[in-house]
């Protein structure tokens, strides 16, 4: 019998509530299937509700972890079996090899004498990365990872004779005795190529709202300055197009919660940015919960913004790399077929497990939200039950944290 | 701004609903079916705004909406709606009550309107063609009889002259006459209130006819922009083919039974014309008629099989199935008495013909109120659209 606590998913849920059991005093696993810890937060250019960038509230709670030796964190590691029953688990998690030490060296000068190349995951496919990586350049824990599929035959040769690099190691299963389980698998952007009327995610400069955090982030690939993909200009007029995928019975069928702020956040980064930009904004209806309002009615307040209330339903390759957005203005019952340089689809959340599976007694929904469990001592948190926001989150993994330890006390 | 109070038709919005409508009120009006439709011009798109009327029941806006006959059901909408709302299910449906409604007899319209309608719809013509066959039986001595020659010909009971085309005559020209009052009541509704100025040239109606039946039977090129709608991720069945294949059959065997008809009367007339039935085998008249037969035929599977194989998001109703399952009918009577007779079956092929003019005689008669009026309907609709806009 054990007292520790499994904590499935390294975003800021599960962070929160790892950090929040072990400050209880019990023993926690903290499962992480990305190379690094800090989830979708991670990737943001910043967050609400203050629009702080996400090393503010991650650097935090990673020195929370740094402090606390009863959290054991395992990246690239995925729960593959579980035993037992509620108080008394065995949890079987698979370590997928990193091929690179438990400490930290620094390969930037061997990364960059190499020639393979992969998609960048962290970057969501927008640029490349090399075979061996550090996903971002404050990653934690601050490790590179060594991706053998991506190494070029010359690279292979190179990578031989490092010393630090371990080529042939292999994954391993380990068993965990645990007493209650917390998935906070959280989500993932809806994918573009489900939206064939949309472009399907082939026209060039229509984007995502997750791959525009990245433009606008100081560490992302254009070094935080907006710029589209097809030719590097800065967008003079851009189109967000709410509801993309999301309260749509053929795609996803709830509100996403989170993206009418997302544009209004991006909207602020444009503006921002150039003063002159032009931005149309197509929604069905605009939700800002509660103090959001605020950011709303200051987004509003904007020259450069306009609201069009009808969805975007046609998205077509227009003059150059630009597009052309046709949707209905149902206020004056115009059709409009509008060209811009940029167009952000804003996106849902789709929770990991709509697509994933876990060795895990607990049911789902019919969009993949965790419906239960908690009989079972397996406690949803965060995205993995609900879409929410950064905050809302945080609090759902403290809550969780509690419950878990209510199973896993007095052992 | 002054208030409006709107007035809702609940009885209407429930009718909608039971004529194919059923989501009608899943519609959160995010205008994604005006983008979804092709047809759909510009200014003022439909049909977002079928979907707030339905949803209000405004009965008059929507049942004096243009914008109904100018959609041609591709079901784009349909495909994309976020909520399968099924907005052309909603437009078809609206179809639908206006064939039920507009012209009286009410009765006819009601029967024409669900399935435990047929039994009367399919009586009243069962009985006229019952009496002319006992009629005639009478007169002829036998049931089935046979020519001097031995031969089969229906000619023999349902003599042409006195029977036949004297009660198509009628039935034919009344429906005309119904479809032609109807068609002044449905351009009633489209013209706006007060007066109506056309600046600039006006249209020649004739000219805006012709340019809509060749761009509706003639090139097809309507079905062929109805759809170009965005990509929908779902398998289209197109009806381009199908439904042109169809209306040239239509166009086929009317012709041919406008030369049998001047054949036979004028005939009597100027006796180089004169044509007899039944035509032997390898006449021209003959052939092309068979060829219009089985035209009709194909295009009827085709239509079939796709109305039994829509995607998911589109549906088909009464009038739809009522529709096919009528001209099926006389198709298949059509084809097996002629089948039938050449194969000499004497009892079968009379009772078949007998059934043939049973349901010849429905498609006819009750055109204003079947889906079929949208021939007549749809075309004075694009013709008032084509001169005078979409008001």
């Amino acid at each position: 019998m054990s007292n520790a606590i499994l904590v499935v998913g390294g975003g800021l849920t599960g962070l929160t509530a790892a950090i929040e059991a072990a400050e209880l005093g019990h023993e926690v696993y903290l499962v992480e299937k990305n190379p690094w810890l800090g989830g979708r937060v991670a990737q943001l250019t910043k967050y609400f509700p203050k629009l702080c960038p996400p090393s503010c509230g991650l650097e935090i709670q990673f020195q929370r972890i740094k402090k606390n030796p009863l959290i054991k964190c395992f990246t690239m590691t995925e729960l593959v079996g579980l035993k037992g029953k509620k108080g008394g688990y065995t949890a079987k998690i698979r370590l997928n090899p990193r091929h690179t030490p438990p400490f930290n060296v620094d390969f930037s000068l061997l990364a960059s004498s190499l020639e393979g190349e992969a998609p960048s995951e962290f970057e969501l496919g927008m640029t490349k990365r090399k075979a061996l990586y550090k996903a971002m350049p404050f990653a934690f824990p601050a490790r590179w990872v060594l991706d053998p599929s991506a190494l070029s035959k010359s690279d292979a040769a190179r990578v031989a004779g490092a010393k630090f690099l371990n080529i042939n190691e292999k994954a391993k299963e380990i068993e965990l005795d645990v007493a209650s389980i917390i998935v906070a698998t959280g989500w993932r952007p809806y994918d573009m190529a489900n939206l064939p009327n949309l472009g399907g995610g082939k026209w060039k400069n229509c984007i995502s709202n997750m791959q525009m955090e990245r433009l606008a982030s100081p560490f992302g690939p254009t070094g935080g300055v907006i710029k589209r993909p097809s030719d590097g200009q800065r967008p003079l007029s851009v189109a967000f197009a709410q509801c993309a995928g999301s309260r749509d019975q053929n795609h996803l069928n709830y509100c996403s919660y989170i993206c009418c702020m997302a544009t209004f956040k991006q909207c602020l980064y444009l503006v921002e940015q150039n003063p002159q930009v032009r931005i149309t904004v197509y929604y069905i209806d605009l939700r800002a919960p509660g103090r959001y309002i605020n950011t709303l009615e200051k987004v509003q307040k904007l020259p450069n913004v306009r609201f069009v209330k009808g969805k975007v339903a046609e998205i077509l390759p227009g003059r150059g790399d630009n597009l052309r957005v046709v949707a209905e203005n149902a206020i004056t019952g115009e059709k409009q077929t509008l060209e811009y340089e940029l167009c952000v689809l804003a996106t849902g959340m789709q929770p990991s497990l709509a697509a994933e599976s876990l060795p895990l007694p607990m049911p789902l929904d019919m969009d993949g939200f965790v419906a239960g469990g908690e009989e079972a001592g397996i406690f949803a948190a965060g995205c993995a039950r609900m879409p929410l926001d950064v905050s809302r989150s945080a609090q759902a993994g403290t809550a969780a944290a509690l419950k878990a330890s209510q199973i896993a006390k007095g052992r | 701004m002054a208030a409006i109070t709107l007035q809702p038709d609940m009885d209407f919005v429930r009718r909608l609903k039971e004529t194919g409508g059923h989501n009608l009120k899943e519609c959160y009006q995010c205008a994604t079916c005006s983008v979804a439709c092709p047809m759909a011009p510009d200014n003022k798109p439909f049909p977002r705004k079928e979907m707030v009327w339905a949803s209000f029941g405004l009965k008059e806006k929507l049942t004096g909406d243009i914008d109904l006959w100018l959609c041609h059901n591709c079901g784009n909408c349909s495909d994309l709606c976020p909520r399968h709302a099924g907005p052309a299910e909603l437009m078809s449906a609206a179809r639908d009550i206006i064939y039920r409604d507009m012209l009286k007899p009410r009765l006819i319209g009601e029967w024409m309107s669900k399935p435990s309608g047929l039994v009367p719809l399919f009586l009243i013509p069962a009985l006229i063609w019952f009496i002319v066959w006992w009629i005639r039986a009478s007169i002829v001595g036998s049931w089935f009889p046979r020519a001097a020659d031995g031969r089969i010909v229906f000619g023999t009971i349902f003599y042409g002259d006195y029977t036949i085309d004297p009660i198509f005559m009628i039935t034919f020209f009344g429906a005309a006459f119904i479809l032609a009052h109807g068609c002044r009541k449905l351009l009633d509704k489209f013209r706006p209130e007060g007066k109506l100025a056309v600046i600039g040239k006006k249209k020649n109606w004739f000219v805006c006819l012709m340019e809509v039946l060749w761009e509706e039977t003639g090139s097809a090129s309507k079905f062929a922009q109805c759809e170009e709608g965005p990509a929908t991720g779902e398998p289209h069945k197109t009806r381009r083919f199908s439904h042109t294949m169809l209306v040239w059959s239509f166009c086929i065997l009317t012709f041919v039974t406008t030369v049998v008809a001047i054949g036979h009367w004028g005939g009597k007339i100027l006796p180089f014309i004169l044509i007899e039935t039944p035509m032997p085998q390898g006449f021209w008249v003959k052939i092309l008629a068979n060829i219009g037969a089985a035209l009709l035929i194909i295009a009827l599977i085709m239509l079939t099989w796709r109305r039994a194989t829509l995607n998911r998001h589109q549906a088909s109703n009464y009038y739809d199935w009522y529709l096919l399952g009528i001209i099926w009918a006389v198709a298949l009577t059509g084809m097996f008495t002629q089948i039938f007779r050449l194969m000499d079956w004497i009892h079968w092929a009379f009772v078949i013909y007998y059934i043939h003019l049973v349901v010849v005689w429905m498609l006819f008669a009750y055109v204003p109120w079947s889906k079929l009026g949208h021939f007549v309907y749809r075309t004075a609709a694009m013709v008032y659209a084509r001169m005078y806009g979409r008001s």
